[in-house]
C-alpha cells in the first residue's frame, strides 16, 4: 500500500515542490490548497510524470473545512502517513499601529491556526496507525524576529512551540512533529512582488551560501523528514536558509 | 548510491557512532577514510566496509596531535586523491569531575580533542574543498553543550565550543560552496555511557524519552549521511538534535 502525504499550501512554491518530491518517492499525494486551480494543476503535473495524486480545496483556518477534508480522505484512501502543513504566509509589511486587529487575525489564523486545526483533525488517525509524519511549517522570522512583520514572526514563532508541544504528546504512539523553517525561498508568490536582482541585491551579501532558496532545497528537508532515517527526531526545528540564520 | 564516488574521512570511525556513520557511508558508495587512535579496530571497520563493496583505508589518528592530524590528511589524499566529506566523530567525554575538583591537564585535554580536533582536522581539508568549490563538513556536539550537566562542565564547554567553531567557518566557507552543520546526538547505545552507569541505569536512561525506541548509532548515522548528500546543499551553520524528544531546542 503506498503511504500517503496531505499537504497543505500544495498548489504553489514550497508546497509544490514537496508535493512533487513526495511523489516522487512513490507516496500518493493529497494537494490541500486554497487556490484549487494551483492544486489541480499540480496533481496533473505528477500524474504526468506517472505518480498519484488528488487535489482538494481547503481553506485550513475553518475548522469545518478542515474536519470535513480529513474525513475524506480518511475514508477514501484509509490512512495519513505524512502532514506537511505549508499553508500560510505574510500577507502584510505593516508597522504595529497600522495592523487592524482583522488583519492580525487573518495571519494568525492562516499560519498557527490552521497548523493546529490540521494537526487535530490528522493526529488521530496517525495515532491509531501507531506512526505518522507531521512536519509544519515556521520561518527564520519565528526566530529572528522581522519588522513590520509582527503577526507572521508571532506566528511562526508560536508553530515552533506548538510543535514541541505536539511532539511530547504523540511521541508514545510513534508519530513524530517537527518543524522546518526555511529562510528566504525564491517562491512565484515571492518573486510577484520583487524583481530577481532586488533579491540578489539585498539577500545574497548576507547568506553565507552566497543565494536564496529555491522550493526544492526545502522539498529535500520535508522529504527526509519522512523518511527512516529520521526516525529518533521530533519536536526539532529545521532550518534551511543558506546559512543566514544559525540559531 | 548518494555518495557515489565522494571520498569521506570520519574520525572517530573505529565505534559507536563514528563505526555507524563510516558504515553508512560505505553504503552509500562512499571511499571511507576511518581515522581513529585505535588503529586496529579502524582496520576492521574499514574491512567491513570493503566487504559492502565500497573502498575504504584506516589510519591511526591522534586528533589533538597536530603532526598525527597532517599525517592522517596526507595518508588520505594519497589514497583516495580528494576528500569530500569530512564528519568530526572522535572525542572523549571523561574524567567526570565537579569544576572545583577538576585538573587543568583534563581541562585541556577534553577542549583539545573534542574542539580542537575540529579546528585541526577542518584546517587540513578545507583548503582543497575551497579549490574543489564543494565539501560538507559535519561535527558531533551534544545536548550537553545545551544544557549543560553537573560533573561534567568541561564536556559541555567543548561540546558548546564545537557549535560556535562550525557556525563561524560555516560563515567563512560558505561563498566557496562548503557547508558545515553539527549534530547533537542524545544518549546512544554505545559503549561511552556504560563507562560510568550501571547496565540497568544505562538502559533506564535511554528508554526515558518520549519516543518508544532506544537511540541507536545507525539513528545518529542517518542525519549525517543526508547533511552529507546533495539533498542538504543549501544547509549550513545548523545544528541538528537527534535525541527522540528528550531535548528539543
Amino acid at each position: 500500500m503506498n503511504s500517503v502525504a496531505l499537504i497543505t499550501g500544495g498548489g504553489n512554491g514550497i508546497g509544490r515542490a514537496v508535493a512533487h518530491r513526495l511523489a516522487a518517492a512513490g507516496m500518493t499525494v493529497v494537494i490541500a490548497d486554497y487556490d484549487h486551480a494551483a492544486a489541480q494543476q499540480v496533481r496533473q503535473e505528477i500524474i504526468d510524470s506517472g505518480g498519484n495524486a488528488d487535489a482538494l480545496s481547503i481553506n485550513v483556518s475553518v475548522a469545518r473545512e478542515v474536519k470535513a477534508l480529513v474525513t475524506d480522505i480518511a475514508q477514501r484512501l484509509g490512512r495519513v502517513d505524512v502532514l506537511a502543513n505549508i499553508a500560510g504566509g505574510s500577507a502584510y509589511t505593516k508597522r504595529i499601529e497600522e495592523l487592524t486587529w482583522a488583519q492580525w487575525k487573518e495571519v494568525m489564523d492562516a499560519n498557527l491556526k490552521g497548523t493546529f486545526l490540521m494537526c487535530r483533525e490528522v493526529a488521530p488517525i496517525m495515532q491509531r496507525q501507531k506512526s505518522g509524519r507531521i512536519i509544519n511549517t515556521a520561518s527564520n522570522y519565528g526566530v529572528t524576529g522581522s519588522a513590520l512583520r509582527t503577526p507572521y514572526a508571532a506566528a511562526k514563532a508560536g508553530i515552533i512551540t506548538f510543535t514541541k508541544s505536539l511532539a511530547l504528546e504523540l511521541a508514545p504512539d510513534n508519530v513524530l512533529a517537527n518543524t522546518v523553517a526555511p529562510g528566504p525561498t525564491d517562491t512565484p508568490r515571492v518573486m510577484e512582488k520583487e524583481s530577481a536582482e532586488s533579491r540578489q541585491q539585498r539577500w545574497w551579501p548576507q547568506i553565507p551560501l552566497g543565494r536564496t532558496g529555491l522550493p526544492r532545497d526545502l522539498a529535500e528537508m520535508y522529504f527526509f523528514l519522512t523518511t527512516p532515517e529520521s526516525a529518533a527526531m521530533t519536536g526539532q526545528t529545521f532550518h534551511v536558509n543558506g546559512g543566514v540564520v544559525m540559531p | 548510491m548518494r555518495l557515489k564516488n565522494k571520498v569521506a574521512v570520519v574520525t572517530g570511525g573505529a565505534q559507536g557512532i563514528g563505526r555507524a556513520v563510516a558504515l553508512g557511508m560505505g553504503r552509500e558508495s562512499a571511499k571511507v577514510v576511518v581515522a581513529d587512535l585505535q588503529a586496529e579496530k579502524a582496520q576492521s571497520v574499514a574491512s567491513q566496509i570493503q566487504t559492502l563493496g565500497a573502498e575504504a583505508s584506516a589510519v591511526e589518528v591522534d586528533v589533538a596531535d597536530e603532526t598525527s592530524v597532517k599525517r592522517m590528511a596526507k595518508s588520505a589524499f594519497d589514497r583516495f586523491g580528494r576528500v569530500d566529506i569530512l564528519v568530526n566523530v572522535a572525542g572523549i567525554y571523561f574524567p567526570k569531575a565537579s569544576v572545583v575538583d577538576l585538573s587543568e591537564e583534563d581541562w585541556d585535554s577534553t577542549i583539545d580533542i573534542n574542539v580542537g580536533s575540529n579546528f585541526l582536522c577542518c584546517r587540513e581539508f578545507v583548503p582543497s574543498m575551497r579549490a574543489q568549490k564543494s565539501g560538507r563538513i559535519i561535527s558531533l556536539a551534544s545536548g550537553i553543550g545545551h544544557y549543560g550537566m553537573r560533573q561534567f562542565a568541561h564536556y559541555a564547554a567543548s561540546k558548546a565550543a564545537v557549535m560556535g567553531f562550525v557556525k563561524a567557518l560555516a560563515r567563512e566557507v560558505g561563498p566557496d560552496g562548503i557547508t558545515v552543520n553539527a549534530i547533537c546526538p542524545g544518549s546512544a547505545n554505545t559503549s561511552m555511557p556504560r563507562q560510568h552507569r550501571s547496565e540497568e541505569e544505562v538502559l533506564a536512561r535511554l528508554r526515558s524519552t518520549p519516543l518508544p525506541r532506544i537511540l541507536e548509532p545507525e539513528d545518529i548515522a542517518g542525519p549525517i549521511l543526508f547533511l552529507a548528500s546533495d539533498a542538504a546543499a543549501y544547509i549550513t551553520g545548523q545544528t541538528y538534535n537527534i535525541n527522540c524528544g528528550s531535548y528539543m531546542f
